[in-house]
């Protein structure tokens, strides 16, 4: 086309009043741990904190983007805390390229691939059509479909992004909320899905980030956990929360005998590229789920999509290049900060501030579970979850509770953190939608949120030790 | 940040006829009108000072001075409307007059006098859809205004962040 064509601008977006005081108090805790003597605290500790500070206020002012603090933190860690930092301290520091190398983490793989596998489902239309094959035996009763689409997208939610499960529900649901009467019905469908991707998310590793950053977290400190082990500590919680929810929410909003029509039409892509991914996603999550049985670790069969779909072409460099990067770094500057944390001794240093020994174990989990939901109800969960992963399991050493359980409850809190509609992207598009007041977010989100956050701090632990999955 | 729409008629019962068929959509958009180019022209200075986005023109062709389609063609190099989706709403054009406006504004639409309420509100929201995809903006402020399921599959490449 000939057509002259104007410019895309780059607007530099106006800074919030917060991202301002992020900014400036940011660097004023960076340098304060920098400048000031901390008794008990070695000088690689002290770095460690001064970025660990930096990481607290500018991932929860959002005074720059989450992805870039991620990268920052990387950077900082590299310039301050390993082999090539600017200036030495006492002592041996690690290599600079085992803080980058946080951004090829098997986590980040165990992503990579499962990004991939999602992406695909929705280049060929297979997560719309499961979504309508599912429903058909929900059709007629408005509280039933509301059941069959929650469980729907709770399990699309285990294995794409709660962000996408939600757009995709939503342009599933739309003409359905259309056919409803105008308010607290529609108000109850238009809840129901944020609610159901966001709990859905817990209940794999690929679920949502917060998993894959306790995943690394705890793999680093050499208590890996395979993806149905991760399935059979979350799962439980996830199918408990979710009938919670539906019954609050058609008890709350939608009246008994409500009609509802379903007309959903599946349509399947037959085409030889759609097969052949059908076999290869078919293929990783059987893997996924039988790791007991063959060894093969989840990061590793996490990769075989990634070569599998290049290789046949089913997908292509354009597919690479829409992988949620951002996503991806966000875990790995999380990952790179634990492991700092870990290199510099700041989280012995950490445990001994507080004695946290000397309170009772179930009030300290639920300190961690509320903290955790309070925390990512305001802010972003995958930086939450970079924020309280590698703080609590510092805390968690000792404490008389596996590790492993500390780090699944801060992943498992994270996502259930769901009272506004800034507290997740799910919640914000279900507010976009206008069928959702902001004080109805609010109650389903508290109820909800905190149905879960007590069964999970209370409950969980022992059920896990009963089960002996710990 | 609000997404505009400009009205370039000069002609004032059809501007009116125009605003009241869009009515619907006046709460989740800047609705602005002008009756001939120089007026138009303040107006997209003023949409950008504002910070708001010029997302869809709908333009008449024959006005007093500049016509519509020179408008559009000088509005394809704009910076101001990067992306702008350009709509000719005209009865008059003749032939050579929409080639141009095809092949040299890049126009998106062409909407022949009178038109119908619906189609109209329909095409709004296409081309004002076609806008945030192509622009690059969060839809999700403005979803009210969009064809919901387009929209949201752009969000859904988003992630969890």
């Amino acid at each position: 086309m000939s057509t002259a064509t104007a410019r895309p601008r780059v607007n530099l977006p106006r800074l919030t009043l917060v991202q301002r005081l992020g900014l400036l108090l940011g660097l004023i805790a960076f340098l304060v741990p920098l400048l000031i003597e901390i008794p008990s605290l070695e000088p690689a500790g002290r770095r460690m904190l001064a970025i660990f500070l930096l990481a607290i206020l500018f991932w929860v002012s959002e005074a720059i983007p989450l992805y870039a603090t991620a990268v920052l933190v990387i950077l900082l860690e590299v310039l301050m805390l390993s082999d090539q930092a600017l200036v030495g301290v006492a002592g041996t520091l690690p290599p600079a390229a085992s803080y980058f190398a946080a951004l090829a983490n098997p986590v980040i793989i165990l992503f990579l691939g499962g990004f991939l596998i999602a992406d695909g489902a929705r280049k060929f239309g297979l997560d719309r059509s499961l979504a309508a094959v599912m429903l058909r035996p929900f059709a007629g009763n408005a509280r039933l479909s509301l059941l069959g689409l929650m469980m729907i997208t709770a399990l699309l939610s285990m294995f794409v992004s709660n962000t996408a499960t939600t757009a995709t529900m939503f342009a599933v649901v739309i003409p359905i909320l259309a056919a409803l009467p105008k308010g607290r019905a529609r108000t109850g469908v238009a809840l129901a899905i944020p609610v159901a991707a966001n709990v859905g998310g817990i209940g794999t590793p690929v679920g949502s980030p917060p998993n894959a950053i306790a995943l690394g977290a705890l793999e680093a400190s050499g208590q890996g956990i395979s993806f149905i082990g991760w399935m059979l500590l979350a799962v439980p919680l996830m199918v408990v929360v979710l009938l919670f929810a539906w019954w609050f929410l058609t008890r709350r909003y939608i009246a008994a005998e409500t009609p509802l029509a379903l007309e959903l039409s599946a349509d399947f892509d037959r085409s030889p590229a759609a097969v052949i991914f059908y076999l290869i996603a078919g293929a990783t999550i059987l893997l996924w789920l039988t790791e007991p049985f063959h060894g093969i670790a989840s990061s590793t069969v996490g990769f075989l999509p990634v070569v599998a779909l290049l290789a046949t072409q089913v997908m292509g460099a354009d597919d690479i290049k829409r992988l949620q990067w951002p996503v991806l770094w966000l875990v790995a500057g999380g990952i790179a900060l634990g492991a700092g944390i870990g290199a510099s001794g700041l989280d012995l240093w950490l445990i001994g501030l507080v004695a946290w020994e000397a309170l009772p174990l179930t009030l300290l989990l639920l300190l961690l579970v509320g903290v955790s939901v309070g925390l990512s109800t305001v802010i972003s969960h995958s930086a939450a979850a970079n924020l309280l992963v590698p703080l609590t399991l510092s805390l968690a050493i000792g404490l008389p509770i596996d590790p492993t359980a500390v780090g699944v409850m801060v992943a498992l809190a994270c996502a259930l953190g769901m009272a506004l509609p800034i507290s997740t992207p799910p919640n914000a598009i279900a507010y976009a939608t206008g069928e959702v007041p902001t004080s109805e977010m609010i109650v389903s989100g508290v109820v909800i949120g905190g149905f879960g956050a007590l069964l999970l701090a209370l409950v969980m632990p022992s059920l896990w030790t009963a089960l002996g999955l710990l | 940040m609000k997404l505009a729409l400009l009205i370039l008629e000069d002609e004032r019962p059809v501007r009116e006829a125009l605003k009241r068929d869009l009515a619907a959509f006046a709460r989740h958009l800047r609705i602005e009108e002008a009756e001939d180019v120089p007026t138009a022209l303040e107006v997209i200075e003023e949409i950008d000072a504002a910070g708001d986005r010029l997302a869809l023109v709908l333009a008449d062709h024959r006005l007093p001075g500049t016509s519509g389609v020179d408008f559009l063609i000088d509005l394809a190099v704009d910076d101001r409307a990067f992306a702008t989706r350009k709509v000719l709403v005209t009865g008059q054009a003749d032939q050579d007059d929409t080639i141009r406006a095809i092949n040299e504004a890049g126009l998106d639409r062409y909407v022949a006098k009178p038109w119908t309420a619906d189609a109209l509100r329909e095409l709004v929201r296409d081309q004002l859809t076609e806008f945030v995809l192509a622009a690059g903006v969060d839809p999700l402020p403005h979803l009210a205004v969009l064809d919901a399921e387009r929209a949201l599959s752009i969000v859904g490449e988003r992630g969890d962040l």
